[in-house]
């Protein structure tokens, strides 16, 4: 699913340059892992390098998807659109903020990726996750009309309507009291299990997550540079 | 995709509608004075050109001189850009004879004119006349009390080596001549029966007319005319045909004078709707603009997840773009309905109230339509600023609260 060996990025020049490593990560359908570390460690930066938003400095190893489509390559073309494809069609989403267009309803927010992908709207899994997630009441409501917490569940079903293989979720907690955010947490990786996807999910609140026993990659600062490496010898690697 | 696109875009105004509402009320704002203000300026210029179309003495050319012209300048004259008829005409003198009926139905020194097809005096009721047929006009047959199926005879009075001789010639009437054609009493012959009054009058031997004293007429004698009756074939061109025989000495009266008293009518009008006009659009434009702007900047979040979710930066300007034609198609609509509204006003109330017209304000299909790309381009220029600016919203901005 997703494959990495020696992945490096870096933002910023001269003495304002901050370099993230991932010496390597392979990720396989089912597995969740968690990437952890104070603020500012680069776990965001880290995440849109994986999400193909943002280009990286070197890699041995990228490879995405079913078809472990190299990226480096996808990169050297410069092709912009094919890009967008190939993380439309592969990467789903989670949002601090949930990322739910106002204009559109719940039900629409949710089939969006697939009819963008030109798929038919209804699935299976998808008429799954909306049970697991008990979202049958608000599919006609508009996002402003969810609490924070509805509308991280209708970002989760979202993120995986069309099937995407790997999720990545950024801080999806982040807005939450403690007691929801474990209850939205709970209900994701049982999601998450039952259509046996790839989860990557960047918190620096390790205390919620640690509950659930997952893997972890954890951000060791040095000097300019954020190496992020498995804390426990785990399934992720 | 562009379904995709299209529905988004769609939802999001809908959604937006007070934002929306603004932006087209912006342009609504616009077009429909505009609309007005151009159908006003449009349906004044029109009925100004119709009523001199609607008269074709304003077409004419006259001479104001009399010359001696042959029948191949008559025909130079014919091919002369801008000349739409031409007829020859005898000396002033000899364009007037009597009409006569019976010993009381009878009028003297009326006028004679040459016509054939094509008169644009005449109109529809142009025709070629045989020698001895003749149109009377409304008034002439009036004052002779003519009834169908009357001739008329033709008469003329010669001295000829001291004696008065009279000329007479029964004429068919073939039509009576509408009066809005020709108000004065007058009557049309063929060119050949005016050159025979001509004649008659220089002493020849005129037996049509049966006088048989005189010189004889020979027969190769050249047709010479003392001028022609000419006629612009569109009122743009009355300045050419004039020119163009002033430069040949022939000293011409028309009304190109109230011709391009229109057309400066029309320029000046022209000038103040284009700077009022212009000055409206830039308006317009800043505003739109800056609306565009701020309505990209306040969905930059949105734009950011859109092309998180796979839409590239060609689906990112058809999205703004088609926002902006949506907006400018409903704006057009409403500020046709309200031009519609006003331009009846316009009419209900102006027309035949003080003015001698049908409309004071209307535009042509081709001009809805011209303001309608108008409308569209400028909206879509200035969305394309909207654009430019979306598209340089990246993905990555939708992962963090900014």
């Amino acid at each position: 699913m997703l494959r990495i060996q020696q992945l490096e990025v870096s933002r910023g020049h001269g003495p304002h340059a901050f370099r993230v490593q991932l010496p390597e990560l392979a990720l396989e359908a089912g597995q969740i892992v968690a990437v952890t570390g104070v603020s500012g460690c680069g776990k965001s930066t880290l995440l849109e390098t994986l999400g193909l938003l943002l280009r990286p400095t070197q890699a041995q190893v990228f490879t995405l998807g079913q078809e472990a489509k190299d990226i480096r390559a996808l990169y050297a073309s410069g092709r912009e659109s094919e890009l967008a494809q190939w993380r439309a069609r592969n990467l789903g989403f989670v949002l601090q903020n949930g990322g739910l267009l106002p204009y559109l309803s719940v039900w629409e927010n949710m089939v969006l990726p697939r009819r963008l992908l030109g798929l038919p709207a209804k699935a299976d899994h998808l008429d799954a996750a909306i049970a697991t997630l008990n979202l049958e009441r608000l599919l006609n409501l508009y996002p402003s009309a969810l609490s924070i917490g509805e509308r991280q569940r209708v970002a989760f079903s979202r993120a995986i309507a069309h099937a995407p293989g790997l999720v990545l979720a950024d801080e999806p907690t982040a807005a939450l009291d403690p007691e929801t955010a474990h209850n939205v947490f709970q209900l994701f990786f049982s999601l998450a299990k039952e259509l046996d996807l790839a989860v990557l999910l960047v918190s620096h609140d390790w205390d919620s997550l640690s509950q659930f026993a997952i893997p972890r990659l954890q951000a060791k600062l040095e000097p300019g540079l954020s190496i992020f490496v498995p804390e426990v010898a785990a399934p992720c690697l | 995709m562009f379904v995709n696109v299209f529905r988004l875009a769609w939802a999001d105004l809908r959604f937006d509608w007070r934002i929306s509402f603004c932006m087209v009320a912006a342009m609504v704002a616009v077009v429909a004075p505009l609309l007005l203000l151009f159908g006003l300026k449009h349906g004044v210029v029109t009925q100004l050109q119709q009523e001199l179309l609607q008269d074709p003495r304003n077409l004419e050319v006259k001479m104001l001189s009399s010359g001696s012209f042959d029948q191949a300048w008559l025909n130079k004259l014919r091919q002369m850009p801008g000349v739409g008829y031409a007829i020859g005409m005898t000396r002033s003198l000899n364009t007037q004879a009597d009409l006569r009926l019976d010993r009381r139905r009878f009028l003297e020194n009326v006028e004679v004119l040459a016509s054939a097809q094509g008169d644009l005096l005449l109109q529809t009721q142009a025709r070629d006349l045989s020698p001895n047929e003749i149109i009377l006009t409304q008034e002439a047959a009036r004052r002779l009390n003519w009834t169908a199926g009357e001739s008329v005879h033709l008469r003329l009075n010669r001295r000829l080596d001291g004696q008065l001789e009279q000329g007479n010639k029964a004429m068919t009437v073939v039509d009576v001549l509408a009066e809005h054609r020709y108000s004065r009493p007058a009557v049309f012959v063929a060119p050949e029966t005016l050159l025979a009054l001509e004649y008659a009058r220089d002493g020849f031997q005129i037996p049509d007319f049966s006088l048989l004293t005189g010189k004889p007429l020979a027969t190769d004698m050249p047709v010479l005319y003392a001028r022609a009756r000419v006629y612009a074939s569109t009122i743009d061109q009355v300045g050419e045909v004039a020119k163009g025989l002033e430069q040949q000495g022939i000293p011409v009266a028309s009304r190109y004078a109230d011709i391009e008293n229109v057309r400066a009518i029309n320029r000046v009008l022209s000038l103040i709707f284009g700077v009022i006009a212009l000055t409206a659009i830039v308006g317009c434009a800043a505003s739109l603009g800056g609306a565009f702007l701020a309505n990209v900047d306040r969905k930059r979040k949105d734009l950011a997840v859109l092309r998180l979710l796979g839409i590239d930066s060609g689906g990112v300007i058809r999205y703004v773009l088609i926002q902006a034609i949506l907006l400018s198609l409903l704006a057009y609509a409403l500020g046709l309905g309200l031009y519609g509204l006003g331009s009846t006003l316009f009419n209900q109330l102006l027309v035949g109230d003080g003015l001698q017209t049908d409309f004071v304000c209307r535009i042509t299909l081709a001009h809805a339509l011209y303001a309608l790309l108008m409308v569209a381009g400028l909206a879509c220029v200035v969305a394309a600023i909207g654009a430019w600016r979306a598209v340089r919203v990246q993905p990555a901005e939708s992962l963090r609260e900014i």
